[in-house]
């Protein structure tokens, strides 16, 4: 008797387990790493984005594949005033929100001007700031510190109320302190989504009035409701988010009901085992699973019955990364530069302010090895930091690549001769498990230990917090950063690497003032092709002064269920797949087949 | 006994107490930009290091962060979890159920396993069913945790597609998602029957069996071992050659006689197994992706997300200290000699 029960157990537990993929009508994606934020105004890193998109809308958005092409969602139409200061925008009439109220200029002004006043410092409000209300693009409390008057306070408080303004209920204008021809793509990004304010703020978000708006700024929205409660117009609607998988569902009420979308429920499960994610796909539970490396991909995946892994050249990310060369590394207590003197035993804290040393790195570094033993042979080489997707971004300008003579040459060049006599002494460290930084870090030693005995490069492993902090610090002497679109416009690139006041080019200390007058000027145009003329005079000056070296963009791959297509996929193409989407395709457009 | 139960959970909050202040205390070698580190995921915030560090009091000194702390504990508050994205005390209540139905599943099948396996390789000593036994024993003992979930999982899942990965389908966790499945205890199979759904609570079953033959597997080893070298002493006593010499059965001998005698150290190892399993199983809950608390405590100790580092070693604490108790309890079912007086 006990044994017969065992059997029909045993029975029972396999034979039930008939096979079911996903239905036809429900769309899994496995993933790693977990949505931080739902709150539009908070989210600034890809899993919310890829959330975002989908429960939320913005006034305009991309079309399709394009970066340059733009469609409108949640506007009709739009235009800009004659000194590029004023934005217009027609709003859609009829738009619902999940909650079934109704869409209005009002909640076009709360969302932005929700978005300044909070502005938390690790979200993305800050570029918003900068175009609207300026401020260095820091919330109110931050700026201020503790020493705040109430006459500073009211006063950014102004600007914040007049630069969003309502012309009537389908009209909204915004009012920009200085010419940005950037801010139209910055208003595609999820941090600008429109928010169903009424909803907000029945359940205790900011009260959209001058009141409590203090109170707001620069708080942590991850407390909030918002945080983890949906206010969109998007096609699809949050049905939970309890910390790790999102459920959604489509949403009836949607107003772009002539392209309702075809799965009915979307989970996006995370999956931090990648070989859970493999098994998964295998057994026909997943619809998309990410697979992080090439070499995964090659030997597990391709091949296997019912998946496919699409991929293209020209998918390369909205993203660039490059060497840089610090020419003001922090000397103080800094093991990286050795003796800090130019003695063969360090290097001097301005070692890279020589562009002769510049240059002889830069024919150190072989593209080519870093391709193939980082990428499997599946890369492109840059020539500026700018992902070729975008505008301005120049094919034709040279790219260095190894050649010994030449590094020779500028070595010897470098420091008036004195450096190839005495030699150097540095430390070029990266993070444990960054492999990219790692293989740069070795190939510059090798390459350049090769020329002259004398020369010494130390490759070290540090843990992340320590790398960070030694980054923060200034200490690292050569290092790869790399850079991530926020919106698509190439100012974001350009001046954050090139600019004496962007980002990184501030963090180690590079500054040509033909540089900034060239940045600046395409700053404050609008016209495309003029644009695009002085970016590609950029990438030719960086050629010329090697600020930093533009490392090649891997390939992009996705991994997707064989039965899995999207609308408005290009010819020859199963899906879409547009950098800016942090989902690379939004879910109304899945098609199951 | 009461009295003595009275004074063990007396001791509890001095415990907790000294474990907050030792992990604190830690955390303080880590420079503030080094555990502002934890908040940062992309080179955009990184940019704004300076505005982390301050809107988290990172740059206080140790007394002020503790005391804010402290103060903000006893009003039930345990901070909020970077990792989890959420409060410390909200994740760990959603985590625990997740944890305990996991551990619940293994802990039985691992001592029955174990203790059924000791006890026929003792009275079985040095025979054929005790070589086989011991080479188990042995290859699963060695054979790590990960590599056996893995391999289960391809040759299972993978291939012949059975059972399945998370607690449920996915359907059935879209159900409890959207409230057409109440979820009262958290605990997949208890709350698919209080919804009288016995197809839920069949899914919960099958999908418990991957993680539980695992863990059944590795760890009733170790539980076998213990119960045979102690059986075997028990085997060669004079109480049980007199049994023996009455007549009894050799059953009755075994069974009633040697091993009751012979399983105390098994409830200790029991108990503390029963601890670890609740701190949630690291291996089993990353592998088929349980969201228990293993696989947070794991991420969040990674990550350095401070709240959720203390918040887990005090309540690793919480049940490593009740664990002791309730073995020190069934010490006393067990063998009647042992007196709390």
């Amino acid at each position: 008797m006990k044994k017969h029960l065992l059997k029909i157990l045993a029975l029972g537990l396999v034979g039930s387990m008939a096979f079911a993929a996903t239905g036809p009508d429900t769309y899994v994606q496995m993933t790693y790493g977990e949505v931080d934020s739902l709150d539009p105004a908070q989210a600034y890193d890809t899993a919310s984005g890829a959330i975002l998109e989908n429960i939320y809308e913005t006034l305009y958005t991309y079309k399709g594949e394009s970066i340059t092409e733009y469609e409108p969602v949640l506007a009709t139409d739009y235009s800009i005033s004659d000194d590029g200061k004023t934005y217009t925008f027609k709003l859609r009439r009829d738009v619902l929100f999940h909650s079934g109220n109704r869409m209005t200029c009002r909640d076009v002004e709360y969302s932005i001007e929700r978005l300044l006043v909070t502005n938390p410092g690790d979200s993305a409000g800050w570029f918003y700031a900068e175009s609207l209300i300026g401020y260095d693009g820091v919330n109110a409390k931050d700026y201020f510190g503790d020493g705040a008057s109430q006459a500073d306070l009211d006063k950014y408080w102004q600007a914040i109320d007049d630069s969003v303004q309502c012309v009537d209920d389908y009209t909204v204008q915004f009012h920009l302190i200085k010419k940005d021809p950037s801010f139209f793509v910055k208003l595609m990004y999820t941090a600008s989504s429109i928010l169903d304010s009424k909803y907000a703020i029945e359940n205790g978000e900011w009260s959209g009035t001058k009141a409590d708006w203090y109170d707001w700024a620069g708080k942590d929205l991850r407390e909030g409701f918002l945080h983890n409660h949906d206010a969109g117009t998007g096609a699809f609607k949050l049905v939970k988010w309890a910390g790790k998988d999102v459920i959604a569902e489509r949403f009836i009420g949607y107003w772009d009901y002539a392209n309702k979308p075809q799965m009915k429920t979307v989970i996006i499960k995370v999956v931090d085992e990648q070989a859970t994610r493999i098994q998964a796909l295998k057994a026909g539970d997943a619809d998309r699973i990410t697979v992080n490396d090439r070499a995964t991909l090659e030997t597990q995946i391709r091949g296997m019955a019912n998946a496919k892994v699409l991929e293209s050249d020209k998918w390369l990310g909205a993203a660039a990364s490059a060497v840089f060369f610090n020419q003001k590394i922090a000397a103080q207590d800094n093991p990286m530069i050795g003796s800090g003197q130019l003695d063969g035993n360090g290097i001097p804290a301005d070692f890279f302010t020589d562009v002769n040393v510049r240059k002889a790195f830069a024919y150190s570094f072989d593209q080519d090895a870093i391709i193939q033993d980082v990428y499997l042979g599946k890369a492109v080489p840059l020539t500026m930091a700018l992902p070729p997707s975008f505008l301005g971004y120049d094919p034709n300008i040279p790219i260095y690549n190894v050649d010994p003579d030449k590094a020779e040459e500028y070595f010897k060049k470098a420091y008036g001769g004195k450096l190839w006599e005495t030699g150097f002494t540095m430390t070029i460290a990266y993070n444990s498990g960054n492999t990219t930084r790692q293989t740069v870090a070795e190939i510059l030693k090798q390459n350049i230990e090769a020329l002259n005995p004398k020369f010494k490069i130390n490759v070290k492993a540090m843990p992340w917090p320590q790398f960070l902090a030694a980054y923060k610090n200034g200490q690292l002497p050569a290092l790869v950063l790399g850079w991530g679109a926020d919106y698509a416009d190439p100012d974001n690139f350009i001046y954050v690497f090139y600019h004496s006041n962007g980002y990184f080019a501030k963090k180690v200390g590079y500054a040509n003032p033909e540089m900034d007058k060239l940045i600046e000027e395409a700053r404050s145009i609008t016209d495309p092709a003029k644009r695009a003329a002085l970016y590609s005079k950029v990438g030719r000056l960086a050629y010329e002064d090697v600020p930093v070296l533009p490392l090649p963009r891997p390939t992009g791959w996705m991994v997707l269920a064989k039965n899995v297509y999207t609308k408005g996929a290009p010819a020859g193409m199963d899906v879409y797949n547009n950098p800016m989407r942090s989902g690379s395709f939004l879910w109304k457009d899945i098609i199951k087949k | 006994m009461t009295t003595f139960i009275v004074r063990r959970l007396l001791q509890l909050p001095i415990v907790l107490l000294a474990i907050s202040l030792l992990i604190f205390g830690m955390m303080q070698f880590l420079t503030p930009t080094q555990r502002a580190a934890a908040f940062v995921k992309s080179e955009q915030q990184a940019q704004h290091l300076d505005l982390v560090i301050r809107q988290y009091n990172l740059d206080k000194g140790f007394w002020v962060q503790y005391g804010t702390w402290l103060k903000e504990v006893v009003r039930g508050n345990l901070g909020y979890s970077k990792t989890s994205h959420e409060p410390v005390l909200t994740t760990i209540r959603k985590r625990i159920p997740i944890s305990a139905e996991l551990a619940l599943a293994n802990f039985f099948p691992i001592m029955a396993f174990g203790i059924w396996m000791g006890t026929m390789a003792a009275i079985h000593r040095d025979r054929i069913i005790d070589q086989i036994v011991r080479v188990f024993a042995v290859v699963f003992w060695s054979l790590p945790t990960f590599v056996l979930g893995i391999w289960l999982l391809a040759v299972l899942y993978g291939h012949y597609k059975l059972f399945g990965i998370d607690r449920a389908p996915t359907d059935i966790l879209v159900a409890f998602a959207r409230g057409d499945l109440k979820a009262y205890t958290g605990f997949i199979t208890i709350d698919g029957l209080l919804n009288g759904r016995w197809d839920v609570v069949w899914a919960g079953v099958k999908h418990l069996v991957m993680p539980v033959l695992t863990m059944t597997l590795v760890a009733s080893a170790q539980i076998m071992r213990v119960l045979r070298s102690n059986m075997l002493d028990v085997l060669n006593s004079d109480y049980v050659r007199t049994a023996r010499a009455k007549g009894l059965p050799e059953r009755v001998v075994n069974l009633k006689h040697a091993r009751r005698n012979a399983i105390i150290p098994v409830v200790t190892l029991g108990g503390l197994m029963f601890a670890f399993l609740l701190n949630g199983i690291f291996f089993a809950e990353v592998i088929f992706n349980f969201a228990g608390l293993g696989q947070w405590s794991v991420t969040s100790a990674i990550q350095l997300d401070f709240p959720a580092v203390i918040g887990m070693a005090l309540l690793t604490g919480l049940i490593v200290s009740i664990a002791n108790l309730a073995v020190d309890i069934l010490y006393g079912i067990v063998d009647p000699r042992i007196s709390f007086q």
